[in-house]
């Protein structure tokens, strides 16, 4: 009971609410294979899939610009039939797929989504951490759960009995084995200057000074070339390079199973872009902004958050306004389906305008956490925190898309790299970029900072 | 004889990769800005909603040419029959009823799953009767009988799809057909 009363009710509500964030990674895959797939289309000038519809009786058809082909690719997968190759090892054959994934719902806890929410609630102080787990070693512990995910790969290569999935496990292991180094040191140039091991103190520090990118510059790339490495992603994909294995490890995988490792690569660039950006773009701090200053103009920053959102929803209206007049005078047959489908985005678009301004006026002239109470119990500071808490989740949130738009743009950029040249760049390259980075951060933070 | 490609050697800039990445990242980012903003400016043709852009030289579904009085101008002398690669030209032939001509035909099959659209008939024919300007690209049948496309298939279209050509306007329906039919008329006496 001790344990319990230790706390305030709110404190547990919003500490337990935190593992919510696990399924943050599960969520952004719904939201990366269509960009993946449309991106990758746009970007050799297809459009992409677009055909799939829902057909809605007295309406017409959805086609939610191509996202049905997705709900329809993954229901196929669900439904298609698990099997095994004969000869495999029944156990590791069918648990492998599921290490990577599991590792998805691990990962998250130690990355910070908003600032330490701090408040009072009734007389008493209240400081609530933004990550799940506000470990001194969170660092080390996402680097250790990353490199976990590998065994998934490895167990399922061994597992399948066959040379294909085998000599893409070889690879996968020897690739993750070298880019955990360059990885692991291109981030102490940042850990050293921020003097912790603990993401939210690194974010503070960021915040407080510069960002990790204008004080480690060297060490950003070597960790973004370093991180897309270790999710196995092209151009770095030479462990399920398609001309020479196949595909690799999850060759003899079909059904679900191979979603899982599909879901699991995609989760995984999830994971290191939210790293990427805690590390070296600042995390959860707002650009120029300092939390102080936010905290200090609620009612403002709420409302200005309000209007960029309101000004992202005017800006795709506008786009399909566009495309609707230039849908509207081709010849196409289904144009007036499509135009039917396009005027309820636009309502739902112009719905969304108007929530977004009354709110944002709302929190403008009507937010003022001084005379904030229910019940006489005054709430202003919990508010407060509250919203500095959804700012701060929004805009880690837009600095993570920003890097996984940077994973798909590599991959449809780049041609894979041949197996030594991976190992070339690794050992010989990057690793020594990043030592000597971390020597030049070390000696000028011992010069300037004088600690 | 072997031609000798002597390729620049890459300066240094090139070697060392990164620049060259950033170009090309560069150069995708472009195309993947015109997809989201200038979508319809794609080369796809959402076919079959959107139909590509035929033009009349193209060799498509063949046509049989009318007189002005609407029978087939050909006069069943088998040198499409000839022409053809694939043999897929059947032309049977009858006694005109008309004491100017000497044969019609009866019969003219084009089996379609056969041709191989060479164009060789349209070419081959003295009397400008057959030919493959119709800009019908799809043939979709349920079976195999219905691909072979008889006489009066041949002989369906319409004048007003071919307002440029005045051979097909002096056929039944056309502008020029009632000039046409005087002088055809003309002749006879």
């Amino acid at each position: 009971m001790d344990i319990i009363e230790s706390k305030t009710w709110i404190e547990w509500v919003i500490t337990i609410a935190k593992f919510a964030f696990c399924f943050v990674p599960v969520l952004y895959i719904l939201l990366l294979i269509p960009m993946e797939r449309r991106g990758a289309g746009f970007m050799q000038d297809r459009q992409g899939p677009n055909r799939s519809y829902i057909k809605i009786p007295y309406f017409g058809k959805i086609r939610l610009f191509g996202y049905v082909q997705n709900m329809c690719d993954g229901t196929k997968l669900f439904f298609k039939e698990m099997f095994a190759p004969a000869g495999v090892n029944k156990v590791l054959y069918y648990v492998a797929p599921a290490i990577p994934f599991a590792i998805v719902f691990l990962s998250p806890c130690v990355i910070p989504w908003f600032g330490p929410m701090v408040f009072d609630w009734g007389d008493k102080a209240v400081r609530i951490p933004g990550s799940i787990i506000d470990s001194d070693v969170g660092v080390l512990l996402l680097m250790g759960f990353s490199s976990l995910s590998a065994f998934g790969a490895i167990l399922a290569g061994w597992a399948s009995k066959s040379k294909y999935t085998f000599l893409g496990a070889l690879r996968t292991s020897s690739m993750t084995i070298s880019y955990e180094v360059c990885l692991g040191l291109s981030l102490m140039g940042i850990l050293l200057l921020a003097g912790s091991f603990n993401l939210t103190d690194i974010v503070s520090w960021q915040e407080n000074h510069v960002w990790g990118i204008v004080a480690q510059p060297v060490a950003f790339f070597c960790f973004l070339i370093a991180s897309i490495a270790e999710t196995g992603r092209a151009p770095f994909d030479v462990a399920e390079g398609e001309p020479e294995l196949v595909a690799g490890y999850h060759t003899e995988y079909g059904a679900m199973q191979f979603g899982l490792f599909y879901m699991g690569e995609y989760s995984h660039i999830c994971i290191n872009s939210f790293l990427i950006a805690t590390l070296f773009l600042g995390g959860y701090a707002v650009p120029f902004v300092t939390t102080e200053t936010m905290q200090a103009h609620m009612g403002g920053s709420l409302a200005i958050l309000c209007g960029i959102l309101a000004f992202l929803a005017l800006a795709f209206l506008h786009m399909l306004h566009r495309y609707s007049k230039k849908l509207a005078a081709t010849q196409q047959t289904h144009r007036f389906e499509v135009l039917q489908e396009y005027k309820l985005y636009k309502i739902c678009g112009w719905a969304a305008v108007v929530v977004f301004v009354v709110l944002g006026a709302c929190a403008w002239f009507l937010f003022n956490p001084a005379n904030m109470a229910i019940n006489g119990f005054a709430i202003g500071s919990f508010a407060t925190a509250l919203g500095t808490a959804l700012i701060h989740l929004l805009v880690l949130v837009v600095k993570s898309v920003m890097f996984c738009w940077v994973w798909i743009w590599v991959r449809w950029t780049l041609p894979r790299f041949r197996y030594d040249h991976v190992m070339h760049l690794g050992w010989k390259i990057i690793l020594n970029i990043a030592l000597i980075n971390l020597v030049v951060t070390a000696v000028i933070a011992k010069l300037v900072g004088g600690n | 004889m072997a031609r000798v490609i002597k390729q620049r050697p890459m300066n240094w800039i090139e070697r060392l990769y990164i620049f060259e990445c950033l170009r090309g990242l560069f150069t995708t980012l472009k195309h993947a800005a015109r997809g989201l903003f200038r979508y319809e400016t794609l080369p796809t043709i959402s076919y079959p909603e959107g139909q590509p852009e035929i033009r009349h030289t193209y060799r498509a579904k063949h046509r049989l040419m009318l007189r002005p009085d609407g029978t087939p101008r050909c006069v069943a002398c088998g040198m499409c029959a000839a022409a053809c690669p694939a043999h897929c030209i059947f032309i049977e032939a009858t006694q005109s009823d008309d004491p100017r001509i000497e044969k019609r035909v009866m019969r003219f099959d084009i089996d379609h799953l056969t041709c191989v659209f060479c164009g060789l008939c349209a070419e081959a024919c003295p009397v400008d009767a057959l030919r493959m300007d119709t800009k019908k690209i799809v043939f979709e049948h349920r079976t195999r009988e219905e691909f072979v496309a008889h006489m009066s298939d041949l002989m369906d279209w319409d004048p007003k799809d071919y307002p440029e050509d005045a051979q097909s306007q002096m056929a039944p329906g056309g502008t020029k057909n009632k000039q046409a039919l005087e002088t055809w008329g003309m002749e006879v006496k």
